[in-house]
């Protein structure tokens, strides 16, 4: 089943003094099927900070439409686009974005509370989580107090709590060191094999030959794309290096 | 590095950083123009002979000396929070390659310019202001010769300029030594330090409660206008002390308490909320028990000072019923009753009569006032208490016999008919309030006198008494009477005891003229006596004129430095407000971008941030209220010392100072919130 369309997305930015025109986007079209766990690859500067912006209706096009179970994005309404973030995505960040000000329990808990969930409600759906992220012990400490690995187990038991129809992850590994990076990005295997779509941007290769499909972007345009097929990860790395390779040398 | 280049970088920095430095270049010209004011108004060699007040200068300095104190907690509030602000930017100078000592001149550069600017700043504020303060203050004393004077003089100038450059200086050597004590990677971090959540502490969550409960507690049961006295400071320490514990520890327990209740915490409105104000008390705590104790300062400063302002006119008219008296000792045998009641009217009437004044009407009294101790219903010579006795007993008692009532009352005398054992008796002030009933008896020298009438008006009063002890009225049957309790407390007492006091009373025919001429009758009826009796009987001479010039004099001077250290204080919390908003507003943005990610929705991150910002806001204003309720008794004790005993006039000028702070206060709200939510958004 399709979840999520996007048809030629375009965004340009204009610069406030001078009027120059930079255009980020030129042209994005993709479908992500549930079920899917797909990475989008590119350099800095490549488009895909602001494709995740679109995505996550933090950003409007200037072009194009993005379909969420054939929900077009611009047709909710301002109001409301706070609950749709809420029900049907997750977002994990790079940073983390833990508030400091909360526990790692209310941290998590923080999205259903938003939502309205009864207080009685929330202990249930929160155990089950946190037992198979790993940090059941850890709910009652701060961020502060916690390693960046479990910060960002945190983060991802956050977006995962409210069930959402999709993740998006932003460079979850970026801030993390191989030994976290490589238990979240299990984390995320798990998660996709219990049928948790994922949509994760990276720059990091290891982090990209976790998922099932990788998108290439480049100067704005959907460049190239795997599929996993039967590869494992180490042969699935292989390919994407090579392609990387290629997007740098020849044109 | 040649040192104009660290000038030019600190001109740089100050001027991109306008919104933090401005406030506080402001904030110190402005208290250094106070103290200035205060300073020359002192020592204004001109001012103090038109004025002849010699509370004056006193109370000038005492200001200026609080001012300072101000002044020097502000700065430094201030100054931390900059720092706070700006280790980043130090931070990138370490990195950019600069040293630590260099980053302290930098520092030092900054410092200079900012004192610089706000001194020369302060100095031209308080010169220019300097006229309007003295022709305030020369307009509260109603002294006509005061037109306002400009006036300069260089020590005073060199002094403020002085103690203001060592306030700065201070503060520049702690900003120095916290950047000295830091690492670079600790200034880079700077603005984030990892925070902890705020524990209860149990010990000074306890004192706290108990402070606060025992300066509410003396404000409530002191009896008498001296305790009130003497136990005020130790009341408002206590207060001062409570509040601050229970701030910092008070609201974090609270908050844990909200926290522990899933019910009421796991809901989208509270949770940001609580969690929020869970760590910003922590760092605010201080600031905002600062501010209810400011708040508190400003309504009890100018609610009293404008009371007894105020009350003037009150007190004199309750004081006067006759605007001329001359009391005169005579000890007993001596025949001075008549001879020295024609002879004091003849002087009085005399000296009027040159100032062109006409006597209407004098009135003689014969009394005697003895100080007893007042237990039950017994009134005790000092001498024949056992064991002690307590500062609210003593008592002084007023005695006249019919005769005199009669004639004071005049016309609307109904005889009393008293027979040998009977009196009336009158509360003329007690510091129990006059709701007390007389006592149905009442034994005096061993005799038990039955109390015939209750008394609600004393005709006969000693003048403008300071009402430290409480007094009664008691009319006897007859000069008999009368004399047997003068013997018996000339007996107990001796050497100490009282004599009668034979007193006139002077009307005249024109009460307006009277008032215009004044003191000058009063010297020319001095003289006069001077004259007649050289050295012989003590006479004093208590004029309603006398009496309005001297309080005039205090009470000008007190509502003077009210308004002046009020105004400072609602400046400071100005200030204060003002900095901690901004603070927060750069902390808040991140924290609530995070939440709109997470879908929390505009509406609530505005109804959020206004729960959080209304709740930090009126907390200190609540506070104040109530503590200023809560010193209402004890105030209207020490008020009544200084002869001011209309409760109702105090509690409206309380309640209208309140009803403006509260004004000014939620427009200083309105004003940082709007600021509070730029930063955010």
């Amino acid at each position: 089943m399709e979840l999520l369309k996007v048809t030629e997305l375009k965004k340009t930015y204009t610069s406030r003094l001078g009027g120059a025109q930079v255009q980020a986007l030129k042209g994005v079209s993709f479908t992500v099927e549930s079920g899917e766990y797909v990475a989008i690859m590119g350099e800095s500067g490549s488009g895909k900070t602001t494709l995740l912006n679109i995505l996550a209706a933090l950003d409007k096009p200037t072009s194009g439409t993005v379909e969420l179970e054939g929900k077009r994005l611009d047709a909710v309404k301002e109001n409301e686009l706070a609950a749709f973030r809420r029900h049907n995505l997750g977002f994990v960040f790079q940073e983390f974005n833990l508030l400091d000000t909360f526990t790692l329990r209310d941290n998590i808990l923080l999205p259903l509370v938003l939502g309205g969930t009864p207080a009685a409600e929330l202990e249930q759906r929160l155990k089950p989580i946190a037992e198979s992220l790993g940090i059941a012990e850890l709910l009652n400490k701060y961020p502060y107090e916690v390693s960046g690995g479990q910060k960002q187990r945190a983060a991802a038991a956050r977006a995962l709590i409210t069930e959402p129809r999709l993740i998006l992850a932003d460079e979850p590994t970026g801030a993390l060191d191989s030994q976290s990076s490589a238990e979240l990005l299990w984390v995320f295997a798990q998660m996709n094999r219990r049928g948790q779509t994922i949509l994760m941007v990276t720059h990091s290769a290891d982090a990209a030959s976790h998922a099932g499909r990788v998108l290439f972007i480049r100067d704005g345009v959907v460049f190239h794309q795997l599929y996993r097929g039967e590869a494992s990860n180490e042969e699935l790395y292989k390919k994407i290096s090579d392609t990387l390779t290629m997007l740098r040398t020849g044109r | 590095m040649k040192r104009g280049f660290f000038f030019k970088i600190a001109a740089q920095n100050i001027r991109n950083n306008l919104r933090l430095y401005l406030p506080r270049v402001l904030a110190e010209a402005g208290l250094l123009g106070c103290f200035y004011i205060l300073l020359t108004l002192a020592l204004d060699s001109r001012l103090a002979e038109a004025l002849g007040g010699s509370y004056l200068s006193f109370f000038m300095i005492f200001g200026a000396v609080v001012i300072g104190l101000l002044s020097l907690i502000l700065i430094l509030y201030v100054n931390s929070f900059l720092m706070k602000r700006r280790r980043n930017e130090y931070g990138l100078y370490s990195v950019l390659g600069m040293e630590k000592r260099h980053i302290i001149r930098v520092l030092w550069a900054e410092s200079l310019l900012t004192s610089l600017l706000s001194i020369l700043l302060g100095l031209l504020f308080g010169m220019l202001f300097y006229k309007a303060a003295s022709l305030l203050i020369g307009n509260l004393l109603r002294a006509e010769v005061v037109a306002g004077f400009y006036y300069l003089s260089a020590p005073t100038v060199l002094f403020s300029a002085l103690v203001f450059l060592g306030l700065d200086l201070l503060a520049f050597l702690v900003s120095g030594l916290t950047i000295r004590r830091m690492k670079p990677v600790d200034l880079l971090a700077g603005a984030h330090p990892g925070e902890k959540e705020p524990r209860i502490k149990w010990v000074m969550l306890i004192i706290g409660a108990i402070s606060l409960a025992a300066g509410y507690a003396i404000a409530l049961t002191v009896k008498g206008p001296l305790q009130a006295l003497s136990l005020f400071f130790a009341a408002v320490l206590l207060v001062i002390l409570g509040t601050y514990f229970l701030f910092v520890t008070g609201t974090t327990f609270l908050l844990k308490c909200l926290r522990r209740n899933r019910r009421f915490y796991y809901h989208k409105r509270h949770m940001p909320a609580v969690a929020g104000l869970l760590f910003r008390m922590k760092q605010n705590a201080v600031g905002l028990a600062s501010i209810a104790i400011l708040a508190t300062g400003v309504l009890v400063m100018i609610s009293t000072t404008v009371s007894l302002y105020s009350g003037v006119q009150d007190t004199l008219d309750a004081h006067y019923p006759r605007p001329f008296y001359l009391s005169a000792y005579r000890t007993e045998g001596e025949e001075i009753t008549n001879l020295s009641f024609e002879a004091l009217r003849g002087i009085v009437a005399e000296a009027a009569g040159e100032k062109g004044l006409e006597v209407r009407d004098v009135e003689w009294t014969d009394m005697l006032e003895v100080t007893y101790v007042l237990q039950d219903d017994t009134l005790l010579t000092r001498t024949e208490v056992e064991g002690g006795w307590e500062m609210e007993e003593l008592t002084g008692a007023l005695f006249i016999t019919e005769d005199t009532y009669a004639r004071a009352l005049g016309a609307e005398a109904g005889a009393l008919n008293l027979g040998k054992d009977e009196i009336a008796f009158c509360r003329i002030s007690s510091s129990v309030g006059s709701l007390r009933d007389a006592p149905k008896t009442l034994t005096v020298a061993g005799k038990e006198y039955r109390v015939r009438e209750q008394l609600t008006h004393f005709p006969v009063s000693l003048g403008a008494v300071a009402g430290i002890v409480d007094q009664v009225g008691v009319v006897v049957a007859d000069e008999k009477v009368l004399e047997g309790i003068y013997h018996a407390q000339k007996e107990a007492y001796g050497a100490f005891a009282s004599e009668y006091t034979g007193r006139i009373g002077v009307t005249f025919a024109d009460e307006k003229a009277a008032e215009a001429v004044g003191m000058e009758l009063d010297r020319a009826v001095e003289e006069k006596l001077r004259a007649a009796y050289p050295g012989k009987l003590s006479i004093s001479l208590d004029s309603k004129w006398e009496t309005r010039h001297s309080m005039l004099d205090m009470y000008g001077t007190f509502l003077f430095l009210g308004i002046l250290l009020g105004f400072v204080c609602l400046f400071s919390t100005i200030l204060i407000i003002y900095y901690k908003q901004i603070s927060e507003g750069y902390e808040d943005r991140e924290r609530f971008q995070i939440m709109e990610k997470l879908g929390m929705e505009a509406r609530e991150v505005r109804k959020t941030i206004g729960s959080q910002l209304v709740l930090q806001f009126f907390l200190p204003l609540i506070t104040a209220a109530v503590h200023t309720a809560f010193a209402f008794p004890i105030l209207l004790k020490l008020l009544k010392m200084l002869m001011l005993s209309n409760t109702q006039l105090f509690v409206l000028c309380s309640l209208v100072t309140l009803g403006v702070f509260a004004l000014a206060y939620t427009a200083v709200y309105l004003l940082t919130a709007k600021t509070y939510y730029k930063i955010v958004h």
